[in-house]
């Protein structure tokens, strides 16, 4: 069976949790903690080591891989009609994740064209990327990172570097619990998408590894999260942060350095379409490979052309305009996304509490070998 | 077969396929005219009757093709032996012994490359090599002798691979010769050059050389069993290979390496990959290959790692430039001029005032020009090529720019990715730059920098999921590995050049031994 390195396993989980957070989650901490979004941001870290321990127990107690594991925990019935349900779940954060960044490029970048042609632009990669299978997924994966995370990080560092106003960042006094505790959700919700790990797991070629892996994203998440959260607070300040649509993208574009180098976020913007491209084609092939494991087919790379169209015609109708999307973002997507990628994976995690651990021979492989 | 002899069919009765699957008849007369038959119509065919000095009786023949053969070999070595000297000395050789042919072989004729045949398939694909055949009138097996020499290309510096340090000897299109000068620098046993016969009608001779105990055992196998599966009428350059044992075959990125230096094939067998070449081709193919290993010359590894290792990221810019220059400046025309400092942004405004056409057709109009005037300079005699190539440059371009058709910086922008896109020491990976840059043009003009990085997408999943070989077409980038990275962006001191590339399968990694102490 074809196996990935874990180094590709990183680069696959980071590109899933942080491309739509790194635009999407300093507004939404800011929202409820104004000034202080950066501590919620930092503070991550903890609800993300327990969810990515959560994770490795249940892959330890665990013979197969997601969502056969549905089925060995949670009966042949139940298993079964989760697994189809997941199957809807992860088109949902392939479509939801499109419309976002096409939305996000509309208003922004070239407000002139139909959204259509960057859906279809964008489909037509992730078709492709999906068609030519996991492994070479992980190859583009591990690239996009080589490239996306260093100037990610360049950009958020450059920013901070510029601005040095660090009263902006004061005063903790003004913050409830129940502000903070909402902000460390919105903050830390992102890191459910780690979920796919409990597929991934079962192609690496070092298991014993994979912890190590899983948490150095989690660190990661939270340093780069936390670092864009100061970065736009100090330049835009807590409150207008909060008003902002796309906060980041407002810090990268007030950007300047060396009384030369303007306007930069169309670069920024071009970087960040590796990372989304991604998470799109990884939850994309999430779903294609969780529809084969359930029903049980020999290959998932023909289920790409039927699930284009679903997902092209999905995310056309998905909302009206870019508003609705973000409302959508406000409330439905935090709640669906917490059940299926927190909720469900914890009542496993109990199960597997009472299970033994299985023996290495009755580890099983995904039931395709063509990946 | 056997009806055809019991009918004893004439030769014009039959077709030449037919003719040329039989085999050698004890009677000359009868081998001769099947032979006159299938060389009719071959004017340079030399068919030399004689009779054995010692005893005139027995006839022989020698045939050959004029031009492929040395003829002193055929005259001091062949004819005098047996015309003359066998007549002189006092050997008694009696023609009805039944291993004659083995005498001959053995204690009368003085050439070192002798064997036997037994029919005309074997004899037509000899002679058409450059070797001479003997037959023997009443025996069925003929003799065929080493005597291969024609006029050819000497070895010379390769023209598409020049260098300024270390070797400068390049592959001609004898494949003999450039045999020899790969196991001149090789001088070990280990290092096999297995033969082979690919094309129905050229017959053309094809090698396939690695080092034993080194390059993996299953990818010769594979290698092999690809190019024996080869059916086509003719070979004439090692280009048509490829195309047949790729992994991918509808791909522009070439999956094995083109060069013209033994020292770089030699440099690739040593890290255990297998080398292709073809008699009739002064470039051999290297395989498998990953596409950063087209930015690495061999020059790299005849000075010093330091500047080595600079020249090696200045090509890799050069790579970047030249693929992506003029889309980014018809990108950040067209779409994104806020990016461009006011000062700046006013000269260029300036300079395109009167422009008639918009940035996108400005740039591909030029970018075209610019390939018409590269193609052209190739085809061109040489003494007039490079002539036509710059003033046309030059006329063409201060014209343009003088009847405000371009804009002077986008001259500027097109001779500077044309410059870059000569950086590439490879002339495969230049191309698949060429023929990218259009693409990335027209992205760019229509979707602007989103249009490019779309691309980039598009082109690197599509190279990632290529491999050649097996050998991922992106490693050690993707799979990514850190080790091996250092010898590709930059170039590794020898004495920090412990281990091999990896290659899966390969059967000795490691390449010296401890040379940190001094």
């Amino acid at each position: 069976m074809f196996k990935i390195s874990n180094f590709q396993i990183y680069c696959m989980l980071i590109i899933l949790v942080a491309p739509l957070a790194y635009l999407d989650t300093p507004k939404r901490i800011s929202t409820c903690l104004f000034n202080n979004a950066w501590l919620a941001a930092f503070g991550a870290i903890i609800p993300g080591l327990l969810m990515a321990a959560m994770f490795l127990y249940i892959i330890n107690k665990s013979t197969s891989p997601f969502p056969l594991l549905l089925e060995e925990h949670l009966g042949l019935v139940i298993g079964k009609i989760l697994g189809f349900i997941y199957v809807f779940f992860f088109l949902l954060i392939t479509i939801y994740s499109l419309r976002l960044f096409t939305d996000f490029i509309l208003s922004n970048v070239l407000p002139g064209t139909p959204i259509s042609v960057f859906i279809g632009v964008l489909l037509l990669v992730g078709f492709y990327a999906i068609k030519t299978g996991l492994e070479n997924i992980a190859r583009v994966s591990e690239l996009f990172i080589l490239i996306g995370l260093p100037f990610s990080f360049l950009i958020t560092l450059l920013a901070l570097g510029e601005h040095h106003n660090i009263e902006s960042l004061l005063p903790f006094a003004d913050m409830s619990y129940g502000s903070f505790g909402l902000g460390l959700a919105y903050a830390s919700f992102a890191l459910g998408k780690l979920m796919p790990i409990l597929t991934l797991a079962f192609f690496s070629n070092n298991r014993k590894g994979l912890g190590l892996t899983v948490y150095q994203v989690v660190f990661t998440y939270a340093l780069l999260i936390g670092l864009t959260t100061l970065a736009t607070t100090l330049t835009l300040e807590g409150l207008p942060t909060s008003y902002s649509t796309f906060p980041t993208f407002s810090m990268v574009r007030a950007l300047r350095f060396g009384q030369w180098v303007q306007n930069i976020d169309i670069i920024f913007i071009g970087i960040w379409i590796l990372g989304v491209f991604a998470t799109v084609t990884i939850a994309w092939f999430m779903a294609c490979f969780t529809a084969q494991q359930v029903l049980k087919l020999r290959d998932y790379r023909f289920l790409a052309a039927p699930s284009t169209l679903i997902i092209g015609i999905s995310s056309l109708v998905l909302s009206r305009n870019i508003l609705e999307v973000q409302i959508m973002g406000d409330i439905i997507i935090p709640i669906i996304y917490s059940i299926f990628l927190i909720l469900i994976p914890m009542v496993i995690f109990i199960i597997t509490l009472f299970k033994p651990y299985p023996e290495d021979h009755n580890i099983s492989k995904p039931v395709s070998t063509t990946v | 077969m056997r009806f055809i002899n019991s009918k004893k069919s004439k030769p014009e009765d039959l077709k030449p396929s037919e003719i040329v699957q039989q085999v050698l008849s004890t009677n000359l007369q009868e081998n001769l005219d099947k032979l006159k038959f299938l060389v009719q119509g071959c004017s340079d065919v030399v068919i030399k009757d004689f009779k054995f000095g010692h005893n005139p009786t027995v006839r022989g023949i020698i045939v050959y093709f004029d031009g492929l053969v040395d003829k002193s070999i055929i005259e001091l070595n062949l004819l005098k032996p047996l015309m003359l000297e066998m007549d002189m000395s006092n050997q008694q050789i009696d023609f009805k012994e039944r291993d004659i042919i083995a005498t001959l072989q053995e204690k009368i004729l003085s050439i070192a490359e002798l064997k036997t045949l037994d029919n005309l398939q074997e004899l037509c694909h000899h002679i058409s090599s450059g070797d001479t055949v003997l037959l023997v009138d009443g025996y069925a097996l003929g003799l065929v002798a080493s005597t291969r020499s024609w006029q050819g290309r000497p070895i010379q510096t390769p023209e598409n691979e020049v260098v300024i340090f270390g070797p400068k000897e390049g592959f001609c299109e004898t494949l003999r010769f450039n045999t020899a000068l790969l196991r001149r620098r090789i001088k070990s046993t280990n290092f096999k050059i297995e033969s082979m016969v690919i094309g129905r009608i050229t017959k053309t001779d094809v090698v396939l050389c690695y080092i034993d105990q080194l390059a993996p055992p299953e990818l010769i196998k594979e290698v092999k069993a690809r190019l024996e599966k080869i059916d086509i009428d003719g070979v004439l350059d090692t280009s048509y290979l490829i195309e047949f044992i790729a992994d991918d075959r509808n791909t522009m990125f070439t999956q094995a390496m083109h060069t013209e230096k033994p020292d770089r094939v030699c440099g690739n067998l040593l890290e255990g990959r297998l080398c292709i070449m073809v008699d009739g081709s002064p470039m051999a193919l290297i395989l498998p290959i990953s596409f950063p290993q087209y930015w690495t010359s061999s020059e790299d590894y005849s000075v010093h790692y330091v500047p080595a290792s600079l020249f090696r990221i200045l090509r890799f810019m050069a790579f970047w430039v030249a693929l992506l220059l003029p889309s980014i400046y018809v990108a950040i025309i067209t779409y994104h001029h806020e990016m461009i400092p006011t000062p700046l942004l006013l000269t260029i405004a300036a300079t395109r005032q009167g422009v008639p056409f918009p940035a996108f057709i400005e740039a591909l109009v030029m970018d075209v020009t610019f390939e018409l005037l590269r193609e052209a300079g190739l085809r061109l005699p040489r003494a007039v090529g490079p002539a036509v190539s710059i003033v046309g440059a030059l006329i063409i371009g201060d014209a343009a720019v003088k009847a405000g058709l371009v804009s002077t910086p986008m001259v500027v922008i097109i001779a500077f990715t044309g410059i870059a896109s000569f950086v590439s020491p490879s002339y495969n990976a230049a191309i698949i730059i060429r023929i990218a840059r259009f693409g990335f043009l027209i992205i760019a003009g229509v979707l602007g920098f989103l249009g490019i990085m779309v691309g980039l997408v598009l082109m690197i999943t599509r190279m990632a999921s290529l491999s050649s070989f097996g050998l991922p077409y992106l490693s050690p980038l993707a799979p990514f590995n850190l080790k091996q990275i250092t010898d590709v962006l930059v170039r590794r001191p020898w004495f920090n050049d412990q281990e091999r590339p990896y290659l899966e399968g390969m059967q000795n990694q490691v390449r010296q031994g401890d040379n940190h102490e001094k």
